[in-house]
């Protein structure tokens, strides 16, 4: 059975490599990280085919971790009642040896977040996983892979072992968010894509860099941009140029600002200003933005200035990098200290 | 299709621990009274229904096993040993995985529903008080219910997934029932996206009507309108109802509604929108034996439910295939199956002269008797032997024409029922009384017979150890035959002149002596 990771790049049809695979009688298995994501996958599947197919199932992790796996083969008898997201771990948990219920649950009976995956591990629950898995689906796709941290990830590997086929997608440059953190497991998992890719391929997996490694969304001027200042690869299945530059002129700036039809992206707090505003690594998985103004924290711009985008700290970088690859057409970019300027003076 | 496989009872009712399994066709459940088989509907009902509030009603109280209180208290009273009510259905569908999982007592990874009732964890400090105090104070208003599948995940009466359908003749005209049958039966009909659709459709001619009809009233009402009521309450749902011959079916006499909600939920079969598990309660009461004979035959050629009927009636259980039956005993927590029984006694059962199959099966001890001459005789014989009567010492008699013993027999082997069978040995008591039986008798089941081939009939033998009295008995008058003859010639008459007038004095046949002595051994 082929067991596959695909490394895509922004806007190249990740979620459509998915759906294309669906069809009224597939028996799929859907696994996303966010809530966000499995209705938007939900959506995309009612869009194509009018309903969500009998036999296909798309969950959230935590649900599918929950509610899939865990409730039915081991809830029984540990009369557990939900799922405890606080980040992180209270210090007596971290203490205790993982022979112990105190390990994964707190006192009002929750299990902790980020031992959901250790504990299937730990109790051998895995074996009974894959087999509830297989009796349900004969094709099972994880989306945003590269979300997947500490105990998940580990998690994830363990499933290599089941007998169905497995297509897991993701892009390790948008990696923003840890499904969970626990202590050193797996924690310099994201440092480098090569020991990443070595790991994935350790558990069974075969990576694929090629299918998905031209943009649908971002025309070559963004893809060239994003290749050179962040030294990230994409390419573009485009051939249009847009265009791609800093506004320094204060009039253009207020150009920009006003006009409702550029999205603004802010590095963070973009509920600060008003008018078509959002935060960078808020716009992961959206696909609906034309034009593009990112602005630019002092930090960035800094970078930006003296061409050094690419030795940011990985998640600034990584979120800058979604936010550039969300234009369809043009890539603005603004200091939003001279933004904050131009703002206070008019 | 969806059926039960298995139903699991823990403190429930009479039952302390039960398990019984289920085919997908029909299954006839009988027993004595008390034996629980209307506890094993109601089960199956509760856990299908999925209403805590229905279940809280009827309360922990009246629905937790007596035994399990006492045990309780007898083994020291802690919060973590209270009893707890677990019903358990299996079910066949192993497709859907919101249903699979092993939150059932077998802790294997399968397809089912499951209801809890038990004592709330969150009012632990609070029973431990009431535990605490110096007597049998038992915990009832701290429990709790709840409905989950297999799976773990909680469900409740909007999401129901196993339609079921009661028809119970002794509660028909009940106001809950009346809407079970009328909702269940509409459900199962019409579709999800139909019934909301027709559902504002209904809503809307509401408000037409207003318009229409109640226009000039309103109009001189000033800020006050006449309105129809809609909501939650005043639905289509709550308005609906079944009429046959335009005829509401709900104002019809007791038996013929539970002939035809019987027959109508039989008939709901299209394709998936049947009702999966039809539970019919003792369907004989209120039945003429007409509409009896008609129900069984539409019942015996419905085959897209699962059908679980609980019954007294020989006749249902014997013409819906005794191989279906489930027997209940009032005093095992294990039923029995009948599907061992050979296709051929089964089918011979069906066949035969209305019977007393059940009344066999429900027995302990029975004696099988050729005809209703040693019937009427043996009552007498009996007392006389043992000074005892049969009823004391619960031993049967059942009369079964001399042919079907071999039937019988293998019933009384499937039940392990002690069975002595008295037979005349037709002049050839080798052949006919050994020879004949070898592969049916065991430690529990013996035949009975004169060895003397003279003796080759059960009046033969009477008359021959009470001469003085048939002879008086049977002479003179207007009888021209000589006693023994009269006596062959009327054999329940002269059984019955025999038992009137000479009831303490008959000398008991020396095999028929054996057999009372073996039955009580």
């Amino acid at each position: 059975m082929d067991k596959r990771v695909i490394f895509a790049v922004a806007g190249s049809g990740k979620t459509s490599s998915i759906i294309d695979r669906i069809n009224d009688d597939s028996r799929c298995l859907i696994i996303t990280y966010t809530d966000n994501n499995t209705r938007q996958l939900k959506n995309r599947i009612i869009q194509k085919l009018g309903k969500i197919p009998e036999g296909t199932r798309v969950y959230s992790y935590f649900t599918f971790l929950y509610s899939f796996c865990y409730r039915p083969l081991y809830g029984y008898g540990l009369k557990t009642k939900g799922i405890n997201f606080n980040y992180p771990l209270p210090r007596d948990a971290q203490k205790t040896r993982k022979d112990t219920r105190k390990h994964y649950i707190d006192k009002n009976n929750r299990l902790f977040s980020s031992r959901i995956a250790k504990l299937l591990i730990e109790f051998g629950v895995v074996p009974e996983v894959i087999q509830r898995i297989e009796q349900f689906f004969d094709f099972v796709c994880v989306d945003e892979v590269q979300d997947f941290a500490a105990n998940d990830f580990n998690f994830i590997c363990e499933l290599a072992n089941t007998n169905v086929e497995m297509l897991l997608v993701g892009d390790f440059y948008q990696h923003t968010f840890d499904t969970s953190r626990d202590g050193q497991t797996q924690k310099t998992l994201h440092d480098r894509f090569d020991k990443y890719c070595e790991k994935l391929v350790n558990a069974g997996f075969s990576i694929d860099l090629e299918s998905l490694s031209h943009s649908y969304r971002c025309s070559p001027s963004i893809c060239s941009f994003v290749e050179e200042g962040l030294g990230i690869e994409i390419q573009s299945h485009r051939e249009d140029e847009v265009e791609v530059y800093l506004v320094v002129d204060e009039q253009e700036i207020e150009k920009v600002y006003s006009d409702d039809s550029v999205v603004k992206l802010f590095y963070r707090k973009s509920y600060s200003y008003s008018g078509n505003v959002e935060n960078w690594g808020n716009t992961k998985g959206l696909d609906h933005y034309q034009d593009v103004c990112v602005v630019l924290n002092p930090t960035t711009f800094k970078a930006f200035n003296s061409g050094e985008l690419a030795k940011l700290a990985p998640t600034t970088k990584n979120k800058l990098y979604v936010a550039c690859t969300r234009a369809k057409g043009n890539l603005y970019f603004v200091s939003e200290e001279i933004l904050k300027e131009t703002r206070d003076n008019s | 299709m969806q059926y039960i496989k298995k139903l699991k009872i823990i403190n429930f009712k009479r039952f302390k621990k039960f398990e019984v399994e289920f085919t997908s066709e029909i299954n006839t459940i009988i027993g004595d009274n008390e034996a629980g088989k209307s506890s094993i509907l109601e089960a199956i009902e509760m856990v299908a229904h999925g209403s805590r509030n229905k279940v809280e009603t009827i309360g922990i109280e009246s629905l937790l096993n007596k035994d399990s209180v006492t045990e309780f208290f007898v083994g020291g009273k802690s919060f973590e040993s209270l009893p707890e009510i677990h019903l358990e259905v299996y079910l066949s569908d192993d497709s859907n995985p919101d249903l699979i999982g092993k939150h059932n007592s077998d802790n294997a990874s399968v397809s089912g529903l499951h209801m809890i009732y038990y004592p709330s964890e969150d009012l632990a400090n609070e029973i431990t008080q009431v535990l605490a105090e110096d007597n049998d104070n038992f915990p009832f208003e701290f429990y709790v219910v709840k409905f989950i599948t297999f799976n773990g995940e909680v469900y409740s009466g909007y999401r129901r997934f196993l339609k079921c359908l009661t028809i119970d003749s002794s509660q028909i005209n009940s106001e809950y029932a009346r809407k079970e049958y009328i909702k269940t039966v509409y459900n199962s009909t019409v579709d999800h996206a139909a019934r909301v659709g027709l559902k504002n459709e209904y809503r809307q001619q509401k408000g037409r009507f207003k318009e229409n009809n109640l226009k000039t009233i309103n109009d001189d009402l000033g800020d006050y309108d006449f309105a129809i009521r809609s909501g939650s309450k005043f639905n289509l749902e709550t308005d609906i109802t079944l009429i046959q011959n335009e005829i509401p079916i709900d104002e019809r006499g007791k038996g013929q509604q539970c002939f035809i909600k019987t027959e109508f939920a039989l008939t709901r079969n299209a394709d998936k929108k049947a009702i999966d598990t039809l539970l019919l309660e003792e369907p004989e009461n209120h039945l003429s034996h007409t509409n009896m004979k008609r129900l069984i035959s539409k019942i015996s050629g419905s085959h897209q439910n699962q059908i679980i009927i609980a019954t007294h009636s020989s006749l249902i259980s014997t013409r819906l295939n005794l191989r279906n039956s489930i027997l209940l005993n009032s005093s095992s927590d294990k039923p029995l199956r009948l599907k061992e029984l050979s296709t051929s006694t089964a089918k011979f059962f069906m066949k035969a002269p209305d019977n007393n199959v059940l009344e066999f099966v429900l027995s302990e001890k029975v004696i099988l008797v050729e005809g209703n001459a040693e019937y009427m005789l043996l009552d007498a014989l009996y007392s006389k032997e043992t000074g005892r009567s049969l009823d004391e010492d619960t031993v049967h008699i059942i009369s079964v024409g001399g042919i079907s013993f071999k039937r019988y027999m293998e019933l009384a082997k499937t039940l392990e029922i002690r069975t002595a069978v008295i037979r005349d040995n037709d002049k050839a008591y080798q052949a006919n009384c050994v020879d004949n039986y070898v592969d049916y008798v065991s430690k529990d089941i013996k035949v009975f017979s004169d060895t003397d081939n003279a003796r080759y009939t059960f009046e033969v033998c009477m008359y021959q150890d009470n001469q003085a009295i048939c002879d008086d008995l049977f002479s003179g008058g207007k009888i021209i035959k000589s006693p023994l003859e009269y006596m062959l010639a009327h054999k329940a008459e002269s059984a019955f002149d025999l038992v009137d007038n000479h009831e303490e004095d008959l000398e008991v046949p020396n095999y028929i002596k054996q057999a009372i002595a073996w039955i009580n051994e």
